[in-house]
């Protein structure tokens, strides 16, 4: 299979034939079984499956946190495909801190830290931006989320919605170019679930980033741009939706 | 950095064994020291309470009550260095004290001049003290002594090594940590110890140089002069005052005992404020290992630790700085003297300090153990 040479239609993220094992018990199972994926900017692709089928070990993999056995992740940086696994540790660190955000279903957020200061502490550990400005972008940031008003609040203070778009937006406010997004919706209400997702549409559409959704909830479905569906560490079915799909599609049935 | 200060805060209740773990240790090592220095600041009474530039002992001699005999020659050496105004023997040695009643005591008999113009006598002894020593065989001695030295009244009558004392006077906060100090002239000196200190001998000559000279030169060149008789030690005030301190301190078990429970107090604090920051930093983990999964360098959150371990340890401190003071006036009350200069006070802060950053070193261990991978399940 060849793909187009021009750097607009290379995909923003490519798995190749990853394969992952884990031992338990004594034996080696594979957890991930060749798997194959193009994940491409300004889209939300939402990857299911049943529990345990090696979706959270898939996503650590792309992200550039768990090592796989076999296989490569590629990313396009500069026009170019870089395999993150052939990156040093530390290359691989500045790779996710130029480029990663993050987003799990426990919200995890510093107790003793206001929703302001949780989204600050990511521009100015990460990328040493000045009080002034971190303060600023952070309280844009949480405008957009709706949270105007609750800059000064701490976890303790807020609903889990609410807590969940604090921590959409630390994960989106360095505008990264993927997401990584773990069951963000499940331990929410569904009128929430959708605050998040327009969210996360809107920043891949605002930002053009690759957005990468596990997830159990079927609702997302008709939401998102490309769903993967995974089953015991093999890719079985690709669904993408009329609505996004079509250039996707046109160009796949061209090859 | 305010997160690491608003962390604190919002956790009082967490962070709080490990700043009073810090306190305690902080309180524990200012009132030993400051024991250890009211203690041994008795053992240079005699020096510090004296008026000669320079002491000069027997060899090597260690404390100002070990001096042992040196020959009224040597004076000679002394007196002829122009830079010398006056020099004067002086005599201290234990004897044994008989109470007017029968019973037996150790005393440090001190014998001095009493002229005008004297070094030797402790500045406690008045005009009128030093008048009533001239008569021969009469002693002063302190008044917080005399239930330990069976003695009722001004005028009573004692026996140190088997010479019959009258004791006209008493002096008021000279207490001795060896034995209760007997002040006398320098002849009643002479005849009360006769056995020990042979006729021709003083236990210490004290020179009073003119004005403007080096007391530290002064007992540089000498010792040098005389390097190779090792008959004499020549020593500012100043020095033989810490040397008899220090070797108090050292060469004692009550200095020894002192300074193990200080250091137990610091191991105490440390490991209590390394569990206090080691759980801290555990329970925010994952906070942490999201933005370590961001890219956030593991540094940025050590050195959040490590500020965290930083307030830790001053809010101990500012804790404990009244407590010791406190803790001192308890003491005063109950009569023993915790001396608290601000030096000690500094190093017990800076001691501490330095404790809690270790502690706080330890406890970086659970920002290794923090894996952004565990956060995927
Ligand atoms: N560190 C590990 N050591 C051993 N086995 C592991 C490890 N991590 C994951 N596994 C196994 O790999 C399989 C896939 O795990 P994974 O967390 O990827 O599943 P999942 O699809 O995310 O499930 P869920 O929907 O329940 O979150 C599971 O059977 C799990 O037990
Ligand atoms: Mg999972």
């Amino acid at each position: 299979m060849s793909f187009p040479a021009e750097e607009d239609d290379l995909p923003a993220l490519r798995c190749v034939s990853i394969v992952r094992s884990f031992s338990d018990g004594g034996r080696s199972r594979n957890v991930i079984n060749d798997v194959t994926m193009d994940l491409h900017s300004g889209q939300i692709t939402l990857l299911m499956g049943p529990s345990g089928s090696g979706k959270s070990t898939l996503l650590a993999i792309m992200s550039g946190l768990l090592t796989p056995d076999r296989g490569q992740v590629l990313a396009r940086e500069n026009g170019r495909m870089i395999d993150v696994w052939r990156l040093s540790p530390r290359e691989r660190e500045q790779f996710r801190l130029r480029n990663c955000g993050f987003i799990f279903q426990g919200y995890n957020l510093f107790p003793a830290l206001t929703a302001r200061q949780q989204l600050e502490i990511v521009l100015r550990w990460g990328e040493g931006t000045s009080g002034r400005e971190a303060r600023k972008r952070a309280d844009e940031m949480l405008e957009v989320l709706g949270l105007k008003g609750k800059e000064h609040k701490k976890p303790a203070q807020l609903s889990g919605g609410e807590k969940q778009r604090v921590a959409i937006g630390r994960a989106l406010i360095k505008r990264p170019k993927y997401c990584f997004a773990d069951e963000p919706t499940s331990a929410l209400d569904w009128g929430s679930g959708q605050v998040v997702i327009d969210q996360l549409q809107k920043a891949a559409h605002e930002y053009d980033s690759t957005i990468i959704v596990v997830s159990h909830d079927h609702r997302l479905l008709e939401h998102v741009d490309v769903s993967y569906h995974l089953d015991d560490g093999r890719l079985t079915e690709t669904d993408i939706p009329v609505n996004r799909g079509g250039e996707f599609e046109s160009w796949r049935a061209g090859q | 950095m305010n997160y690491s200060l608003a962390t604190l805060w919002h956790e009082r209740p967490r962070f709080l064994p490990g700043i009073m773990a810090v306190a305690f240790s902080a309180v524990l090592i200012a009132l030993q020291c400051g024991l250890l220095l009211g203690l041994f600041k008795i053992t240079s009474i005699p020096v510090d309470n004296s008026n000669a530039h320079i002491w000069v002992g027997s060899r090597d001699v260690l404390s100002v009550d070990l001096g042992r005999p040196v020959q009224l020659s040597l004076m000679a050496r002394l007196a002829v260095d122009e830079r010398v105004e006056k020099v004067e023997p002086y005599y201290q040695a234990f004897a044994s004290w008989i109470k007017p009643d029968g019973g037996s005591a150790l005393v440090i008999v001190i014998g001095a001049e009493l002229d005008d113009g004297n070094m030797g006598c402790v500045n406690e002894l008045n005009q009128e003290m030093r008048d009533a020593l001239t008569e021969p065989n009469s002693v002063v001695v302190d008044r917080a002594e005399f239930d330990k030295l069976g003695i009722q009244n001004l005028g009573d009558y004692a026996e140190i090594n088997k010479v019959r004392v009258r004791i006209v006077g008493q002096t008021d906060s000279l207490k001795s940590l060896a034995g209760p100090y007997v002040f006398c002239s320098r002849p009643t000196a002479i005849m009360l110890l006769r056995n020990m200190t042979p006729r021709d001998t003083a236990t210490y000559f004290l020179v009073r140089l003119k004005k403007d000279e080096d007391p530290e030169q002064f007992a540089a060149d000498l010792n040098q002069k005389y390097e190779k008789r090792r008959d004499m030690d020549v020593m500012t005030s100043e020095t033989f005052s810490t040397r008899s301190r220090v070797h108090w301190l050292f060469k004692t078990k009550a200095g020894i005992a002192l300074g193990y429970t200080a250091l137990l107090g610091l191991l105490v604090g440390a490991v209590v404020t390394s569990q206090t920051l080691y759980a801290a930093t555990a329970a925010s983990s994952k906070e942490y290992a999201i933005l370590l999964a961001m890219g956030i360098p593991r540094r940025k959150v050590t050195g959040t630790v490590l500020v965290q371990t930083f307030w830790v340890g001053l809010f101990g401190i500012v804790l404990a700085y009244p407590l010791v003071h406190a803790l001192a006036g308890l003491g005063r009350l109950a009569d023993v003297q915790i001396p608290l200069p601000v030096e000690l006070l500094c190093i017990a802060a800076v001691v501490t300090l330095v404790m809690s950053m270790m502690a706080g070193l330890v406890a970086l261990r659970s920002v290794r153990k923090i894996e952004p991978m565990n956060l995927l399940r």
